[in-house]
Order: structure tokens, then C-alpha cells, then sequence
């Protein structure tokens, strides 16, 4: 059963990365813009 | 009816799912954090303070995952969009091609005349936006 599922889909292979590469940089975007709004905050209580 | 029965019958709505998926966690995302850029802007700014570059940079370019219709398009966004269903269109176009005989050929048909008006709507704003 496991091989024929993965001989009819095994092509699913690349889409299937491309969406876990997609959802890994959603997440790296949204980490890196939020060190971006930690900095800027600890700028502005260092300066209060 | 068995797994494999199930994924043989709906595994292509993996992709409609996951593009639901990723829109929702993008516009949520993208919601919240404009409100803190804003938020931490109009402190410096009540502050006297120059707003760093980064910040100002980040309220006015969306991210990549930001799915908000008025967020503002980058340049050549509409050159790009022409490319993309272009390329659908010539993609289903070829396998409308191959698969003639078959019973499901005009869903082939059906998605590379949609896709090729898409990319002709995308030219003429390309186009006239240019003027």
C-alpha cells in the first residue's frame, strides 16, 4: 500500500518542500522583523 | 473508505489548504506587528527622537508575507504578475496539449484561457500604467 502510494505520488516531493521552505521563511522573516522592533524598543528605553 | 482511498481522491487540496494556511498566519502577523512599528514610531516621535532607519523602512515596505490589499505593491509588480500567468497559462496550455483525449481535458483548457486573460489584464495595467 506504501508503495503504491508513494510510486502514484512521489513527485508530491517538490511541492511539498517548496511549501516547507515558504512556511520556514515566513517564519525567519517574522523573526528577524521582530529583533528589528526589540532593538528599536531597548534603543528608545536606553535613551528615555 | 481507507486513507490511501481518501489521499488518492483529495491530495491536490493540500495546496488550496496551505495557501489558506499561510494567508491567515501572514495578514494576523502583519496586522500586529504594523500596529507596534506605529506604536514605536509615535514614541520617538513624542519623544523628539529621530525614528531609527529600519523602523521606517518596515512601515512602509510590506513583507513578503503580508497578504493586506493595501499594502503597497513593490515595483514591477505588475510585470512580475504578467510573467507568473503567462507562464500558467503556456504550462496548462502544453498540458491541455497532451492530454486532448482524455475526459478531464478541458479543465486544462479551462485554467490556461483563465490564466491567459489574467496575464492580458496584467499588460494592459502594465501598459497604461506606465503612461
Amino acid at each position: 500500500m506504501t508503495e503504491e502510494l508513494f510510486r502514484d505520488f512521489w513527485w508530491l516531493i517538490f511541492p511539498v518542500f517548496g511549501m516547507v521552505m515558504a512556511l520556514i521563511g515566513l517564519v525567519q522573516d517574522g523573526a528577524s522583523r521582530d529583533r528589528i522592533l526589540d532593538n528599536a524598543r531597548r534603543e528608545l528605553e536606553r535613551n528615555r | 473508505m481507507s486513507f490511501e482511498n481518501l489521499f488518492h481522491a483529495y491530495w491536490w487540496l493540500m495546496f488550496p489548504i496551505f495557501g489558506m494556511f499561510i494567508a491567515l498566519i501572514g495578514m494576523f502577523q502583519a496586522e500586529g506587528r504594523s500596529r507596534k512599528v506605529m506604536d514605536l514610531i509615535k514614541s520617538y516621535v513624542d519623544q523628539g527622537k529621530e525614528p531609527p532607519p529600519e523602523l521606517l523602512k518596515m512601515a512602509r515596505d510590506p513583507s513578503d508575507y503580508d497578504m493586506s490589499f493595501s499594502a503597497p505593491k513593490p515595483r514591477n509588480s505588475n510585470a512580475w504578475s504578467f510573467v507568473v500567468f503567462l507562464a500558467l497559462a503556456a504550462g496548462f496550455s502544453v498540458g491541455y496539449w497532451f492530454v486532448q483525449g482524455e475526459d478531464y481535458a478541458f479543465a486544462f483548457a479551462i485554467v490556461a484561457v483563465t490564466m491567459g486573460v489574467m496575464a492580458l489584464g496584467a499588460l494592459l495595467l502594465l501598459i497604461l500604467g506606465r503612461k
